[in-house]
């Protein structure tokens, strides 16, 4: 059966997710809602990446969450089963935050960090300098007399737990230098956990700091075409063209990866919905085209099957 | 009747346009104080005007104080202004729940004593005011017990504002039927002297974002908060005159509301913004051009005094 191209949206299995794959030479996951779902891993995710591998194929994870360092994702993917994944393979937001503040922007001075231990410790791990918060004096103050770091250069926003009206007020201070750079981890709104609950996300504090400073943040996660830079500064030769997005959500995965020039597919163990993604394909909107995958699958277990098959037929042929 | 605007009022124009209007709201910073310090000559002008018989009325984004706190302050600061003249958005918010939602139930409240207080003495229930710090993971916040007495999400100016305080607010509005209402969307606190202090409207965006839906606001340029004025005290929008330093709100809240406009410039807004919004030619901008300004509303007390 022949492969229908295209932003299709089109539901495919079977040998149809083989020939896809066999053009690709690189596939890149997001994790949340693709390979696992917060401590529950989706079944055969592991396989898949196994398998993929011995195909030839480079793996990379892609994640807007930057709640870990990527040390502490290596453990998660060993603690869930997965048992060839290095850190060289996974880009969070974090970790792509502090390399563009330290070889694209090549920050000469502090940043201001709005973020949780995560995000901080990637910055430590860049050797990117921070405000120290836990410094003595960093603490003190109200609204009105906190003390400011003259050697900050640039304000990083990002998931914070501890976020309050100081962080907001000092990180407002700093922007008033047009000088000072902005940037945001990611733009999600929320965040989801297991059975369908959400907390509140990166983009719902970075909409906070836009509005105090009346400034745009620069955002480094999905959609934003960075990570991608980022990935390929690391990988020479990293071919967009020969590249699939895999992702559970229209708005970052499938964007992110129609923006690079990537083929996308959607994977339904996660965010978006199969209605979503044709409410964009139907949609008279211009821009709508983008936010709708190539591809959809009911989960990306459904990669092991496309290369059963092909066995099968391969053991009958003799 | 199309009028030239953006005109500087001068001379006889002064005694014309006080003349078409009985009544006359004032914005209060920027306009008659800046921070602590009363613009030279405001309270002779408010004096004035009620000598002349017109009516005043102070209308604030500000939902940090209650009526009762302004007129202290103004009183302190020498102007002579009454609890009923002033309309902050504590109260207008208060008012709001009350009187146009007709809200049975509690508000989770993000705010401010002041909000606490107007809530109060219009008999609405609220979750309270004050620090509320993180604890445990990430399962507990998404499991954040909810009363099931809450109907409405208010946020005002609240500077214990924290990531827990945004969660719940969330929590509450993934509930279609929860309302959700700001007191106002202004983006900093008029300070002086270097510091910038975030104000209400980075809550509130916060909020909307995270709940993915947006507030309904009571603060100006919203037309509720001139009708919460003009119901109690029965105005026609044509005879009144706004006074403000901001064209995104004050002149903004003038033209929706059918009012006549005065921009005075001593506080947020230039000649030069104004200008530019009347030759954009767009008509969200040509909204917010003034039919009048003043270097300062002292400009007034000659037509007054005369």
């Amino acid at each position: 059966m022949a492969l229908v191209g295209g932003r299709g949206c089109s539901k495919i299995r079977g040998s149809q997710i083989r020939e896809l794959l066999d053009s690709k030479h690189n596939v890149l996951f997001d994790c949340d809602g693709v390979i696992w779902n917060g401590e529950t891993v989706v079944t055969g995710a592991p396989e898949v990446v196994t398998l993929l591998k011995q195909q030839g194929k480079k793996v990379f994870f892609v994640t807007n969450n930057c709640t870990r360092p990527r040390a502490n994702y290596v453990t998660k993917f060993a603690r869930l089963g997965f048992t060839d994944v290095g850190e060289e393979e996974i880009f969070s937001s974090a970790y792509c935050s502090a390399a563009y503040l330290r070889d694209v922007a090549k920050v000469q001075g502090k940043v201001y960090v709005i973020g949780c231990q995560g995000v901080v410790k990637e910055l430590m791990e860049a050797g990117v300098p921070i405000v120290d918060e836990e410094a003595e004096g960093a603490q003190t103050g109200t609204i009105y007399d906190y003390p400011l770091d003259p050697d900050v250069k640039a304000v990083l926003v990002g998931y914070d737990e501890k976020f309050n009206f100081i962080k907001l007020a000092k990180a407002c201070c700093y922007l008033q230098n047009p000088e000072c750079l902005f940037l945001a981890t990611d733009p999600d709104p929320w965040h989801p956990l297991r059975g369908g609950r959400i907390t509140p996300g990166s983009g719902s504090l970075t909409a906070a700091v836009e509005t105090a400073s009346s400034r745009v943040a620069t955002v480094i996660g999905k959609p934003s075409r960075f990570m991608f830079e980022c990935i390929a500064s690391q990988f020479e030769g990293l071919d967009p063209g020969r590249s699939l997005m895999v992702g559970d959500r229209l708005e970052t995965d499938i964007l992110f990866g129609a923006k690079c020039g990537m083929d996308t597919m959607l994977t339904l163990t996660g965010v978006s919905t199969m209605e979503e993604a044709r409410g964009y394909m139907d949609s008279h909107d211009p821009d709508s085209g983008d936010f709708v995958p190539d591809y959809v699958v009911e989960s990306i277990a459904d990669f092991i099957e496309a290369y059963e098959e092909k066995e099968e037929r391969e053991e009958e042929q003799g | 009747m199309a009028v030239s605007k953006c005109t500087l009022l001068t001379g006889p124009l002064i005694k014309q346009l006080l003349d078409s209007v009985d009544t006359v709201l004032f914005d209060c910073d920027g306009v008659i104080w800046r921070g602590n310090q009363a613009v030279p000559g405001a309270a002779d002008v408010i004096d004035l005007l009620k000598k002349n018989g017109k009516r005043v009325f102070f209308v604030t984004n500000n939902s940090s104080k209650t009526r009762k706190m302004y007129a202290e302050k103004m009183k302190t600061m020498g102007f002579d202004a009454k609890e009923d003249e002033v309309f902050g958005t504590a109260y207008c918010t208060a008012m709001y729940l009350k009187t146009v939602l007709k809200l049975e139930g509690k508000v989770y409240l993000i705010g401010n004593n002041a909000m606490k207080e107007e809530l109060e003495n219009v008999g609405i229930q609220h979750t309270g005011t004050g620090p509320d710090l993180i604890f445990g993971t990430p399962s507990d916040w998404a499991n954040v017990p909810l009363d099931p007495e809450v109907k409405a999400v208010v946020v005002g100016f609240d500077n214990d504002f924290s990531y827990m305080k945004l969660n719940r607010a969330m929590q509450y509005l993934s509930n279609p039927d929860c309302m959700f209402v700001g007191t106002n969307n202004d983006t900093r606190l008029p300070l002086e002297g270097g510091k910038v202090v975030p104000a209400t409207g980075c809550m509130v965006k916060a909020v909307e974002t995270a709940a993915q839906r947006p507030a309904q606001v009571v603060g100006k340029p919203s037309p509720f908060i001139f009708d919460c004025v003009a119901s109690r005290f029965k105005l026609d929008g044509a005879r009144c005159l706004m006074v403000g330093d901001r064209l995104d709100t004050d002149i903004l809240l003038g033209s929706n509301c059918g009012l006549k406009t005065l921009l005075t410039l001593t506080g947020v807004s230039t000649l030069a913004d104004a200008e530019a919004h009347q030759r954009s030619g767009s008509p969200q901008r040509l909204v917010m051009v003034p039919d009048y300004y003043v270097i300062s509303i002292a400009d007034l007390l000659p037509a007054l005094q005369g």
